[in-house]
């Protein structure tokens, strides 16, 4: 290396030194006094840049960068009170079915949801579950989701999967045992369903609920038992 | 998740705001400047948080971003610089910079295309090759710039001294 070459470097980087550097100092007695000097001055002006930092400025920085978070938080609590709202409009709607009126079967059209439900039930459902077949759970968690509904829990199996007809095409078919005894779930998740109406129909009890774009109907022995599924689904 | 991501960011921002502060102080040669570009580096890093693949790499994308805010906020555009330009276009210290200059004033008069490598390498510490990265610059390049720039604060500093002992 170059006397040239060594301050090239010195001149760009005076804190730093190759090892090509060092070799070259260690045998030039100018360019040594050169490097040290330059570290000094280098030192000495690098010095002034390091201005006082106000004071609390982390602290200050980071009120401000929360502010999205906390705008976060403010529409994570907005939301949980507007679920809040819902859910308890929706159990009260549900309490008050309590006093519900239930219809003849005679008094509603025969394609109602409800009343085509019952006779469905009642006409193809025995055959149906002596074949023992079993659907897509797939396709039954997301008309689920779809719907916004929940699967029944609470000592609820499920013990038939398949599809069925429904007054505008078909719905997933679902066969629960309950602690009630057996209930019938029909998801309805691209057709309206109407507006809910309970009816009772020879021996059996259904209801059509609608919910989002489609909705549900549910059949049971009496209306307890289908109010005890529609909580369940909440 | 949301939590541990801004514990982590807490910490990046008191280990590194005081520096970047005076980075951002000497490049816009503003304290209220310095702060809000600051501010406004931090709010923009913690939007891009999940580009940071390299834990290790933080500080220089702290870097990055504030020099790519300060374009944004206060250039409107990013930084170019002209390779060809020389050193003469650096203000003579005798007639740009006040009688009684000091170090600070001759640094704050070095055009910001020599004085922003010298303050990565002061306050940052970084080598030439780490400028380079940062600044989008050939290694050769930074190493001129730097070059001149201890040449124009040279000038300066004896321009000084001359002034004081007349």
């Amino acid at each position: 290396m170059t006397c040239f070459e060594f301050r090239r470097l010195l001149f760009a980087e005076p804190r730093r030194r190759t090892a090509e550097q060092e070799e070259h100092v260690a045998g030039c007695a100018r360019c040594a006094v050169a490097s040290e000097e330059a570290l000094a001055t280098d030192v000495r002006r690098a010095e002034n840049v390091f201005i006082p930092v106000p004071d609390a400025l982390p602290d200050r920085i980071l009120l401000q960068y929360r502010r999205p978070v906390a705008r976060y938080r403010i529409w994570a609590m907005a939301a949980t009170l507007l679920i809040g709202v819902v859910l308890g409009a929706q159990l009260y709607r549900t309490y008050d079915t309590a006093k519900e009126h239930v219809a003849s079967a005679a008094a509603l059209p025969r394609d109602n949801p409800a009343v085509a439900a019952i006779s469905f039930v009642l006409d193809h459902e025995p055959r149906l579950l002596k074949e023992n077949r079993t659907g897509d759970p797939a396709v039954m968690l997301a008309a689920f989701q779809r719907l916004g509904l929940k699967q029944p829990a609470g000592g609820t199996t499920i013990r038939y999967l398949g599809k069925c007809p429904v007054p505008g095409g078909t719905g997933d078919h679902i066969v629960l045992t309950t602690p009630h005894g057996p209930v019938t779930l029909i998801l309805v998740p691209d057709y309206p369903v109407g507006s809910r109406v309970m009816v009772a129909d020879r021996d059996l009890t259904a209801v059509a609920q609608p919910v989002g774009g489609g909705g549900y109907i549910v059949v049971g022995e009496s209306p307890q038992t289908i109010r005890h599924v529609e909580r369940l689904l909440m | 998740m949301l939590a541990g991501k801004q514990a982590q960011f807490e910490k990046l921002i008191r280990a590194y705001s005081p520096e970047l502060y005076r980075y951002a102080y000497w490049l816009c040669r503003d304290r209220f400047q310095a702060e809000d570009l600051l501010q406004e580096t931090f709010a923009r890093a913690w939007k891009a948080r999940d580009d940071l693949r390299d834990e290790a790499a933080s500080r220089s994308w702290l870097y990055t971003i504030l020099r790519n805010e300060r374009a944004r906020l206060f250039e409107r555009k990013r930084f170019d610089y002209d390779e060809n330009q020389e050193l003469d276009e650096i203000p003579d210290p005798a007639t740009d910079i006040a009688r009684d200059c000091e170090v600070r004033d001759a640094v704050r008069a070095l055009p910001l295309g020599y004085r922003e490598p010298l303050l990565l390498q002061w306050i940052g510490g970084y080598s030439c090759a780490e400028i380079g990265t940062i600044m989008n610059l050939t290694v050769g390049a930074v190493m001129t710039r730097l070059t001149r720039a201890r040449i124009a604060l040279g000038r300066a500093e004896r321009s000084v001294k001359k002034g004081v002992a007349r």
